[in-house]
C-alpha cells in the first residue's frame, strides 16, 4: 500500500497499480446503507395481525372504533362517514391523534381492498396504530355485528 | 380529566357543587377538551345572528386559555343532535375526545336575542350547567360573551375576562389613534384621533381613559371621561407619559421630565397633588404599574447603567431592584393576583420576549421564544391572561396568552398595525 519497498531514494518510487483499498471501503460501505434502507423503500400498509391465541386486552379506556360492515360503509363509532372524508375526520380528532391508535372491526364478508383503503386512510391521518377485532370465540357468522369492544 | 377527577374526590367537603375547579397553574395543568357544538336556531333572526354570536364565543373558549376547543371538522353526526341530554349521543362527543360538550341554542323575539346554553360532562352524560341569557339591540356578541362568563365561572370560580374592555393605540399615515374595544378586539370606540396619541390606560371605575398625546406639540397626558372629549391632566415640564391607575383609581402614577431626565410621579386622579417619587438626576425612571394592593410601585429606571425593573413605596423612598439578567427590561406590569410583574426583555439575539418575574424570589420565567418581537404585556383584570403585541405576523398586532405563556392567540381584528394595549376592567 502505502508503504515503499525501501528502495530507490524516498519519495520517488512510482504507483504502478491502482490502489484499491478505499474503493472497498467506500462499496463496503454504500453495500451496508442499501441494505439497511432496503426494506424501508417497500411500500405497503402496516398491519397489525391478529393472534387468535392471545389473551384479549383488556381496554381500559373507551377507544375509537372504526367498523365498516358488509355493505362497506364505514362508521365511526356510530356514525357513518363516507371514504373521502374518514381521513380529515381522523386527522382533526383530538382522541385519536393523542392516542395515536384506532381499532378497526370490519365484517368478515367485507373485501379485503376495503379495509386496505380505510387503514391507509387512518395511517395518512397521523394513526401508526390500527388494532384489529376479531371474536376470540369463532362467534356466529352475522354480516351485521357492530358491537364496540 | 385525571386531575379534574382528583379535584373531584378531593374537594367534595370543601364545595357542595361537584364542580371541577379548573386551577390554571403549575406545570400539570392541560386544557381541557371542550367540544363547542354549533349554536342552534329556533326562527330566522336568531338564524342570521348566529354566526356572530358563535364566533365571539368559540374565540372565548378558544383564547381564554382553559379549554382545547375540539376542531369542528371533527364533530360526528352532530347536526342531529338537539339541545338536550336525551337528544345528544355522548359516545360521539367522547369519539373525539371531548370531556366537556356546550350547546346553544338561539331564538328571537323582534329585537331581542335569547340564548340558551347548556354544559354537559360528557363521560357521565350530566347536564352540569343550564343558563341562560337576553339582549335587546344588536350586541349580539354581548350575549355571547356573557354565556361565555358563566361557562368560565363554572369552571374556575371566578369572574371571567370576556366583559372586559381594552384599549390600544393603533397606527394612522399621520400617527396614532387610542380606541377602547372589547376584549376581542370587537367594537372599537375611537378616543382620541389626529396627531400622535398612545400608551392608553384605563381606570378601574370604567369611565376614564387616560393617554399621553402629542396634540400640543410635546408629549402631554390627557384623559377622556365617559367618551367626552379629552381635556389635559398632567401638562407639566418637558415631557409627562406613562400613566397607570391606581388598583382603587383614585390615584395616578406617571413619569415626567422638568430637566433632562424623567422621574417617576403619583397624583390624584384628578391630577391634583402631585409627589416626585425618585430623584435622580443623570437617570430616567418610566413606567410605572401598581401593585395590586396600591402600597408599591414597578417601574424601569437605567440608574445601574441599563434599563432594569425596580420596585418602590408608593409613597416614596429607596427602590429595589427586581431584574438582574439582560441588559434592556422595560414596560413592567404588575399582576393582580400581586405575584409576578411581566415585562419586555431584549435577549441576547436583540429580540425582544416576555418574561415574568415573581416579587419575591426574583425567579424570572420566559413566556415566549423565537417568535419575533413580543412587547407590551397587560394583564386581566383576574390575572389569568396577558395581552401583548408581537410582530410574528408582520406589523405589530395583539395577542392573547395565559399568564405562563401558553395558548398564544390573535386578536380577530382587522389588519393594521397595533400597540401599547391596556387590558382594564
Amino acid at each position: 500500500m502505502g508503504a515503499s519497498s525501501g528502495k530507490g531514494a524516498p519519495g520517488r518510487t512510482t504507483l504502478s497499480e491502482i490502489n484499491v483499498t478505499p474503493m472497498v471501503d467506500v462499496m463496503l460501505v454504500l453495500l451496508i446503507i442499501f441494505m439497511v434502507t432496503a426494506p424501508l423503500i417497500q411500500q405497503g400498509v402496516k398491519v397489525n395481525l391478529p393472534d387468535a391465541k392471545a389473551a384479549p386486552v383488556e381496554a381500559k379506556e373507551k377507544k375509537v372504533v372504526l367498523s365498516v360492515d358488509v355493505k362497506k360503509r364505514i362508521y365511526i363509532g356510530e356514525v357513518e362517514v363516507a371514504l373521502p372524508e374518514l381521513e380529515e375526520k381522523l386527522k382533526t380528532n383530538a382522541k385519536v391523534q393523542a392516542d395515536k391508535e384506532l381499532y378497526l372491526h370490519a365484517d368478515r364478508d367485507v373485501p379485503y381492498g376495503v379495509v386496505v383503503e380505510v387503514m391507509a386512510a387512518a395511517q395518512r391521518a397521523g394513526v401508526p396504530n390500527v388494532g384489529m377485532i376479531t371474536d376470540p370465540f369463532g362467534g356466529p357468522k352475522t354480516s351485521k355485528d357492530k358491537k364496540t369492544p | 380529566m385525571k386531575t379534574l377527577l382528583a379535584l373531584v374526590v378531593a374537594v367534595p367537603a370543601v364545595c357542595f357543587a361537584q364542580a371541577p375547579i379548573i386551577e390554571i397553574s403549575g406545570a400539570t395543568f392541560r386544557p381541557m377538551p371542550l367540544a363547542v357544538a354549533r349554536p342552534l336556531t329556533q326562527d330566522e333572526g336568531a338564524k342570521k345572528r348566529a354566526a356572530e354570536f358563535d364566533e365571539a364565543f368559540f374565540f372565548d373558549m378558544s383564547a381564554c386559555g382553559l379549554f382545547q376547543t375540539l376542531d369542528r371538522k371533527s364533530y360526528l353526526g352532530d347536526a342531529k343532535e338537539g339541545i338536550t341530554s336525551a337528544s345528544t349521543n355522548f359516545g360521539n362527543w367522547g369519539n373525539i375526545g371531548a370531556e366537556a360538550l356546550v350547546k346553544t341554542q338561539l331564538a328571537s323575539e323582534g329585537d331581542v336575542l335569547i340564548a340558551e346554553l347548556r354544559l354537559f360532562n360528557v363521560a357521565s352524560g350530566k347536564e352540569d350547567l343550564k343558563t341562560s341569557g337576553r339582549i335587546s339591540g344588536k350586541d349580539t356578541r354581548r350575549l355571547a360573551h356573557q354565556l361565555a362568563n358563566a361557562v368560565y365561572k363554572y369552571f374556575t370560580k371566578e369572574t371571567g375576562p370576556f366583559e372586559t374592555k381594552i384599549a390600544w393605540a393603533r397606527k394612522t399615515p399621520n400617527g396614532k389613534d387610542v380606541y377602547v374595544s372589547d376584549w376581542d378586539g370587537h367594537n372599537p370606540v375611537a378616543i382620541s384621533t389626529g396627531n400622535i396619541n398612545l400608551l392608553p390606560a384605563l381606570n378601574p371605575d370604567g369611565v376614564q381613559v387616560a393617554f399621553t398625546s402629542y396634540k400640543r406639540g410635546k408629549p402631554d397626558i390627557y384623559v377622556s371621561r365617559a367618551g367626552g372629549s379629552p381635556t389635559v391632566l398632567v401638562a407639566a415640564g418637558r415631557m409627562a407619559t406613562g400613566l397607570a391607575y391606581s388598583p382603587d383609581g383614585k390615584r395616578i402614577a406617571y413619569s415626567l421630565a422638568e430637566g433632562e431626565s424623567a422621574q417617576i410621579f403619583v397624583a390624584n386622579a384628578d391630577g391634583s397633588g402631585p409627589k416626585q417619587l425618585t430623584s435622580t438626576p443623570y437617570f430616567i425612571n418610566s413606567s410605572p404599574s401598581w401593585s395590586p394592593d396600591g402600597k408599591r410601585l414597578a417601574f424601569v429606571s437605567n440608574r445601574g447603567g441599563s434599563p432594569q425593573v425596580y420596585v418602590m413605596s408608593a409613597e416614596g423612598g429607596e427602590a429595589k431592584r427586581l431584574t438582574f439578567q439582560g441588559n434592556y427590561n422595560q414596560t413592567p406590569e404588575w399582576s393582580p393576583r400581586g405575584d409576578l410583574i411581566a415585562f419586555t426583555a431584549r435577549d441576547e439575539r436583540n429580540a425582544f420576549d416576555l418574561f415574568t418575574v415573581n416579587v419575591e424570589s426574583g425567579k424570572v420565567t420566559r413566556l415566549t421564544q423565537d417568535n419575533a418581537n413580543n412587547e407590551e404585556p397587560s394583564f386581566s383584570p383576574n390575572g389569568r391572561l396577558i395581552l401583548f403585541t408581537s410582530t410574528r405576523a408582520g406589523a405589530p398586532s395583539l395577542y392573547v396568552m395565559t399568564f405562563d405563556g401558553n395558548n398564544q392567540v390573535a386578536l380577530p381584528m382587522e389588519k393594521g398595525s397595533y400597540t401599547t394595549p391596556d387590558w382594564g376592567p
